[in-house]
């Protein structure tokens, strides 16, 4: 306002022209780094498929034969697996995610925020971890087993396409739960009122809340397919000792065994990201032409409900039989790994024992491990939180509605694609003869891992973000700038206090994910300098299940402190106004 | 012609893309220290080693010390470091490659991607065998497969052959790991095939024979530490297994009434040379440190640092150098043993592993 009253029209006009620059160069700045640590990467590998000559990875220059390979025998029946996973996941999780989001948000069950915290340690459990604590549940000599608790049934469904489901399910509830409930939150309490005081009953209510919080469900759904799809946890763990074949372990085979198959596995890279466009297909028909925008300076946190007696018993009971389920378990059966000596063995005996964690703390090359990793994990979270929220704005844009379902499609690719073949793509991308004579030697650099997290992490970031800026109106910087605040201003005094708490969800939800990641870290890490979880791979492939153990729970610790901890500076430092807007208990 | 809005578009673009190239090649210069075009002292570069040896670590620091030549370590698994190579095949980067196993040296070498290298050290008979005819790669220990590690605390019946695995007595009893995930397994199955059928008879009547032991109700898990486990929890009683694997967990298991683990050799037992190889297209320095390398790993002083380095782990692996002793835990190399061909059985992993996956696993 000052400017516009106080310069001359040609300062004007300059300064005007300046912040266009500014603009213009920042946007293609942004799709540069798109390209580069998403585009380039999916592209080249998937080339592959149809032509291996380009990387020395065959003769041909174009074929389609890879295809003919990856429909055929165990991986077209993984395929088939995959699909079905997929599709029942993503319904399964949403739903159940839903119903965790509603009873946080709108009702004063006791332990709110006991369930809200337990989504996040859900976040950060490995797929794998969750899967492993099962089975040493119900395995032969297991848990229940020495309890003389008869679980053959239980064993039986476990190692199937049920146990491969509900675990998968499991990992895609807090997934679901963050898109909806950041829906809720933001929803206010005037539209079902409204629906009441026209007559409307509960159902009714209950429609228009469903129909305005559609964004974010839809939302949850592709990302939990999409998630469940690619996840190799599982797929390694439960899904291969239950002999029941998915897409992303037979993909997995398919470069991890010798002779190394990347157009194979390129192949079936691209039937995986068939099945994730068919999930972003459905989710644009189901939203395309409808407005969202229900966050503004008017809207008032929703009342939240009282349950009665039974219902509260009932919520209560549902709520800890999903914890214990999907964290009690799993926490079980790490800690016993590493603290009890001889649990569920023949060996007899089991006793208790620090040691493991003693031989971790004390041995530089099982802690530096853990330090690097915390580390590049800070890096990680920080610039995705940032690339997130430029992700999630142009997604919810009404301008450039073209770019933003490409990048909509290009995200979704990169998580349909598992972590090990878009680390192969950084090869491909970033090895290349040409990129080094271009004077970029990033290949076996830190700078080049963290660049592959941040891609592999943005996906799910900005889908976190997506419900929340989805919702914030437009009027509001509106308002901003016609009372004299810069664009950055205007952003920092009115944005960033809207959007801190999914901000700050988004950004634990990539620290934890990236302290532990394992696929991109294997083919990725610096020489030297092994990630935390690569020590893990290392140790129980050296049958050291214990000191293995140790660090994976050292590990989930640590990024739960270090979480913990920033909630805690967020809750002491953080303006009033930045606390209570978004509050999910 | 282009007009203002988009001239303006084009520029920023411009400057976005050099201001970004200037900060991936900034990363660069900084990275380059630790890559392998780095300079490591005077007339030396650092030498990249893939390995997947549990005693790699301390064999390369012992080694850095000891020439002075540094060495970038790339320590995992077989299965991501040969896809890594894979990856890596039109730029390389690696300068030298150490796995358990010869039939992937044996493929890179048709692939025209190793470097032929005769250290010139004294092999026993064992190590002699295991030396390709035309030096692209090097053997520098050995263990064998399989060793049938059993659970005498539950069991009396104990197999000296492959048909007596067939036996009823073995019903349900028997677990194995999948040769997809398990780098042993392949020259394992190659080698009962080679025993069974002969390069002649190929691969029929090994297929034969595991589908009779599937039959039989054999069991598969991933690889040893899940086979390991099995017998552990009581799900086996019988493992097909690595060597090492089975000697680490003798030496390691905490015997009781239920468990008590043994180890015995079936038949003709197969030697799995532990091998490394040179990447023909390094620089030629770092070949040189390659070669220096090999002589190491070969002399009294490196063989005494993978002895004891993991003791309960790698270690445990016969030396094909005259005059060392294996680790006490291991015991004698099985007398009647055989070399697998890796040039001839190599090529036949891919339809192997198909086959065990749709029928067997």
């Amino acid at each position: 306002m000052a400017l516009s009253t106080s310069l001359p029209a040609a300062v004007r006009v300059r300064a005007r022209s300046a912040t266009g620059w500014v603009r213009t160069a920042s946007f293609a700045l942004f799709w540069l780094l798109v390209a580069a640590i998403l585009l380039l990467p999916i592209l080249l590998f998937l080339l592959v498929a149809v032509s291996p000559r380009l990387f020395d990875q065959g003769p041909q220059w174009l074929t389609l034969s890879s295809f003919g390979a990856a429909f055929q025998g165990p991986m077209l029946q993984g395929i088939g697996d995959t699909l079905l996973v997929g599709v029942v996941t993503a319904v399964a999780s949403a739903a159940i995610g839903f119903g965790v989001a509603w009873v946080v948000q709108r009702t004063r069950v006791p332990g709110r925020r006991l369930w809200s915290g337990s989504m996040f340690a859900l976040l950060l459990a490995p797929s794998y971890l969750i899967a492993l604590g099962w089975e040493r549940l119900l395995e032969p000599q297991g848990v229940l087993d020495l309890l003389h608790v008869p679980d053959s049934a239980a064993r039986t469904l476990l190692y199937g396409p049920v146990g491969v489901i509900s675990v998968l399910t499991a990992k895609g509830i807090p997934f679901a739960y963050l898109a909806i409930s950041a829906a809720l939150r933001g929803l206010g309490e005037e539209f079902e009122s409204a629906a009441r005081v026209h007559g409307g009953g509960r159902a009714a209510a209950a429609r228009i809340v469903l129909a305005l919080v559609a964004p974010a469900i839809w939302s949850a759904l592709a990302i939990v397919f999409a998630e469940s799809i690619s996840d190799f946890g599982v797929a390694s763990t439960l899904a291969n000792d239950a002999h029941f074949p998915v897409a992303t372990f037979e993909l997995y085979n398919a470069v991890d065994n010798f002779p190394v198959q990347f157009p194979v596995a390129a192949a079936v890279g691209w039937i995986l990201l068939a099945m994730a466009g068919l999930a972003l297909a459905a989710q644009n028909a189901a939203l395309r032409g409808r407005s969202y925008r229900v966050l503004g300076g008017r809207t008032r946190p929703a009342r939240r409900r009282e349950l009665t007696r039974p219902a509260t018993a009932g919520v209560c009971s549902a709520m800890a039989v999903l914890v214990l389920g999907c964290l009690g378990v799993p926490a079980f059966g790490a800690v016993s790994a590493s603290l009890i000596q001889g649990l569920g063995t023949l060996m007899g005996g089991a006793a208790f024992s620090l040691a493991n964690y003693r031989e971790v703390l004390s041995s530089p090359e099982l802690y530096q491990p853990l330090l690097y990793s915390i580390g590049l994990a800070l890096i990680t979270a920080t610039a995705t939180a940032v690339l997130g929220l430029t992700v999630a704005r142009l997604l919810t844009s009404r301008r450039g509605r073209s770019s933003a379902r490409a990048l909509d499609l290009l995200l979704l690719t990169a998580v349909a694609l598992p972590g090990i073949v878009f680390a192969a793509g950084y090869i491909f991308t970033y090895n290349l003869p040409l990129t080094n004579d271009l004077g970029i030697h990033l290949y076996e650099t830190t700078t080049l891992l963290v660049l592959c997290y941040i891609a592999t992490a943005l996906p799910p970031a900005s889908r976190v973000l997506f419900g929340s800026v989805g919702q914030v109106q437009e009027t509001l910087r509106e308002a901003a700038r016609v009372h004299g605040s810069t664009e950055a201003g205007s952003w920092l005094r009115v944005m960033i206090p809207v959007l801190a708490r999914p901000l700050l969800s988004a950004w634990s939800l990539t620290f934890g994910a990236t302290v532990l990641e394992l696929p991109v870290s294997q083919l990725l890490y610096p020489p030297n300098d092994p990630t935390v979880s690569v020590g893990v791979e290392k140790a129980l492939a050296n049958y050291d299940y214990g000191g293995g153990t140790a660090m994976e729970v050292l590990a989930v610790l640590a990024a739960l402190a270090v979480i913990g901890l920033l909630w805690g500076i967020f809750q002491l430092a953080a303006p009033a106004g930045w606390r209570r807007l978004g509050r999910t208990t | 012609m282009m007009n203002v809005r988009d001239r303006r578009a084009a520029v920023g673009g411009a400057l976005a893309s050099a201001l970004l190239l200037g900060a991936l090649a900034g990363c660069s210069s900084s990275a380059s220290t630790s890559g392998s075009n780095a300079a490591g002292g005077s007339g030396t570069v650092p030498l990249v080693v893939y390995s997947a040896q549990g005693y790699d670590s301390a064999v390369t620091k012992a080694f850095t010390k000891a020439t002075g030549i540094p060495v970038s370590l790339d320590d995992d698994s077989t299965g991501p470091l040969l896809a890594k190579i894979a990856a890596e095949r039109n730029n390389p980067k690696w300068g030298l490659l150490w796995v358990d196993g010869d039939t992937a040296f044996a493929s890179l070498d048709k692939q025209g991607q190793l470097l032929d290298y005769d250290p010139g050290v004294a092999l026993t008979t064992a190590g002699q065998s295991l030396v390709p005819s035309n030096h692209s790669y090097s053997p520098v220990s050995t263990t064998a497969v399989p060793a049938l590690v059993y659970n005498a605390a539950k069991v009396t019946a104990v197999p000296s052959t492959w048909q007596d695995l067939l036996g009823a007595q073995y019903k349900g009893k028997v677990g194995m790991n999948d040769p997809s995930q398990s780098g042993p397994t392949f020259p394992l199955i190659a080698g009962l095939m080679n025993e069974l059928g002969g390069q002649t008879g190929g691969i029929a009547a090994g297929e034969a024979y595991l589908t009779k032991l599937k039959a039989n109700g054999l069991q598969v898990h991933p690889t040893n530490g899940d086979t390991l486990h099995a017998l552990e929890t009581g799900q086996i009683d019988y493992g097909l297994i690595q060597s090492s694997a089975a000697a680490g967990e003798v030496a390691t298991a905490k015997k009781s009434a239920n468990f008590d683990p043994k180890v015995v050799y079936l038949g003709t037992t197969t030697l799995l040379p532990a091998a490394i190889g040179i990447d023909k297209a390094a620089s030629s320095t770092e070949q040189k440190e390659a070669e220096k390398f090999i002589q190491y790993v070969l002399s009294p002083a490196g063989q005494q640092v993978m002895q004891t380095a993991d003791p309960t782990g790698d270690s445990l692996y016969w030396p094909i150098v005259p005059g060392l002793d294996p680790v006490s835990a291991l015991g004698a190399m099985p007398t009647n043993y055989q070399k697998i061909d890796p040039y001839f059985w190599g090529p036949l992993e891919n339809q192997v592993n198909t086959f065990f996956d749709s029928s067997i696993k």
